[in-house]
């Protein structure tokens, strides 16, 4: 065990020292991060990219769950399993797949320009929206799977006390189901926040000149050998993954003993 | 409340189901349509393929490239998820069960690894890795996975530990058990089947990780992930295709076997 929080912490570290360095100890990395507006830009773009994501899961994935979770026997088997196998496939093949979809020559510009719809096809790949819509593709199950086991852990006579009690759907629902479902809620947003912050594999495939950060810490790694600059990267995103973590351990603690997982409880 | 009620929530009702339907039709289809063009007759991607064929099949047995990639991929996923449930285990029975100062905090740290972005830990193990003379090789990889998976298990063990009261240990040892034969007769056979789900999702996240296999395996060593990043980014054939539908197959086949396993067990909802 301490083997392992030593190759965890030890990189970690070494990440944050190599961060200031260059010509001997500096913080030029960081002033470049600062003054130079493509790191700005990147860093902007990632936050607003992540917030969308996290919001358009959290919009699609509410209803899901309450609607699966209402579910018994086969149709419950059904929709778990629609949603498990996307969980468990590999997210390279998921990109993949939306490649496959997006391209010019693609599924989607195909249907698109048999049905009249559009006189010549659509850039998606390369294009924001692609990325972004195959990024909700992939971190939908992280936010099903939290929000539903909350619905699953919800005492259904809370509800038929409230609709005896008079009130109508609209009010059950924000009265006794929003809180109570909140820390499957919470932990869904915070997980899909932070994994679409380091979310390398989509962004690097489909997201062309529209760089997350992950994406700029692998050119300047491997393309352009700017291990400093890298490092200094990282340690920003390191940085914000650990005030969110650490944010949202504090708030679960006082609320509940949610895990961030969903499964610690 | 007046007489649209009741029809009004009616309303609300087919429309949140038929959104989840869209849903899961979103989650589904775009994955499946790599199905048919795996069986296309051209070297390009093209939906609907013009003709079919099993060539790229054909090929994806002959390829030489994919055969090392999923042995290395084994060889890198089972000693990782092995090493992964021996770790997890070991750091959650005491953080759980022992009066451990500050447990929650040493909790928060042995989840991080999963949660903090890979590409971050990449940068610094890489350097670590040259020095030590491991880059490149599978321990270099193996020892980046194992850190990375032992969260996982660290999780599912953890909330078997929390699902039952110690009282049953405690019982064992009043009764004159040693700490450890109550943990091997009691504690033991009480989170196995924890330990076996943590096992799959540890050899799966192995399985499936690009990032770390990126920076820390080479073109001998390389995993499966990693040939088809290569492959996407420089050479667009349908082999891809056929060899995702390999997966594909095998992971719902999994997913069936896994589903039936626990229904058998009665573990009650599979999730």
């Amino acid at each position: 065990m301490a083997m392992l929080l030593v190759l965890f912490v030890w990189p970690l570290l070494r990440v944050v020292g190599t961060s200031f360095t260059g010509n001997g100890v500096t913080l030029a990395n960081y002033r470049a991060l600062v003054t130079d507006p493509t790191y700005a830009i990147v860093l902007v773009y990632t936050f607003r990219v992540s917030l969308v994501v996290t919001l358009l899961c959290l919009l699609l994935a509410y209803p899901v769950a309450w609607v699966i979770s209402s579910l018994r026997g086969h149709w419950l088997h059904l929709c778990l399993g629609l949603v498990l196998v996307p969980f468990w496939t590999s997210t390279v093949i998921r990109t993949y797949a939306w490649l496959v979809v997006f391209q010019r020559r693609g599924a989607l510009n195909d249907v698109l320009l048999s049905l009249g719809l559009i006189s010549s096809p659509l850039r998606l790949v390369n294009d924001g929206v692609g990325m972004q819509v195959a990024m909700v593709h992939i971190m939908l199950p992280f936010m099903v799977l939290p929000v539903l086991s909350a619905m699953w852990g919800l005492d259904n006579t809370l509800l038929r006390a409230a609709s005896l009690l008079g009130a109508n759907p609209l009010r059950q629902f924000w009265h006794v189901h929003l809180p109570l479902t909140m820390p499957g809620l919470s932990a869904g947003c915070v997980l899909v926040f932070i994994m679409s912050l380091g979310f390398f594999i989509t962004p690097a495939l489909l997201g062309g000149q529209h760089i997350m950060v992950a994406v700029l810490i692998q050119q300047q790694a491997s393309r352009l050998l700017n291990w400093p600059m890298a490092s200094a990267v990282s340690s920003v995103l390191l940085v914000v993954t650990c005030v969110l973590y650490i944010g949202y351990d504090h708030l679960s603690r006082r609320a509940s003993g949610a895990d961030l997982l969903g499964a610690g409880r | 409340m007046n007489a649209a009620g009741p029809l009004v929530w009616r309303v609300v009702r087919y429309a949140l189901v038929a959104l989840t339907v869209v849903v899961l039709l979103y989650l589904f289809l775009p994955t499946l349509i790599i199905v048919p063009i795996s069986f296309s007759r051209e070297s390009f991607l093209v939906f609907p393929p013009p003709g079919y064929s099993l060539r790229w099949y054909h090929a994806l047995a002959d390829s030489i490239d994919y055969q090392s990639a999923v042995l290395n991929s084994l060889i890198i996923g089972v000693p990782v998820a092995l090493l992964a449930t021996v770790f997890g285990t070991l750091a959650a029975v005491p953080l759980v069960r022992g009066r451990i100062p500050a447990a929650r905090g040493l909790s928060a740290l042995m989840l991080a690894p999963v949660v903090l972005p890979q590409i971050v830990l990449a940068i610094g193990l890489y350097p670590i890795m040259v020095r030590l003379g491991l880059i490149g090789s599978y321990p270099a990889v193996l020892l980046g996975h194992t850190v990375v998976c032992t969260p996982l298990v660290f999780v599912t063990v953890s909330a078997a530990l929390r699902g039952y009261s110690p009282s049953m240990e405690l019982a064992a040892m009043t009764l004159g058990a040693t700490w450890w034969r109550a943990f091997w007769w009691v504690t033991f056979p009480l989170i196995r089947p924890a330990m076996v789900v943590g096992f799959i999702f540890a050899f799966t996240f192995s399985f499936d990780e690009l990032i770390l296999a990126m920076f820390l395996t080479s073109p001998t060593t390389r995993t499966l992930p990693r040939l088809l990043w290569e492959q996407l980014n420089y050479q667009m054939t349908p082999i891809i295709a056929a060899a995702t539908s390999c997966i594909l197959c095998l992971t719902v086949a999994l997913l069936i076997v896994g589903a039936l396993l626990s229904r058998r067990r009665g573990f009650g909802r599979p999730a």
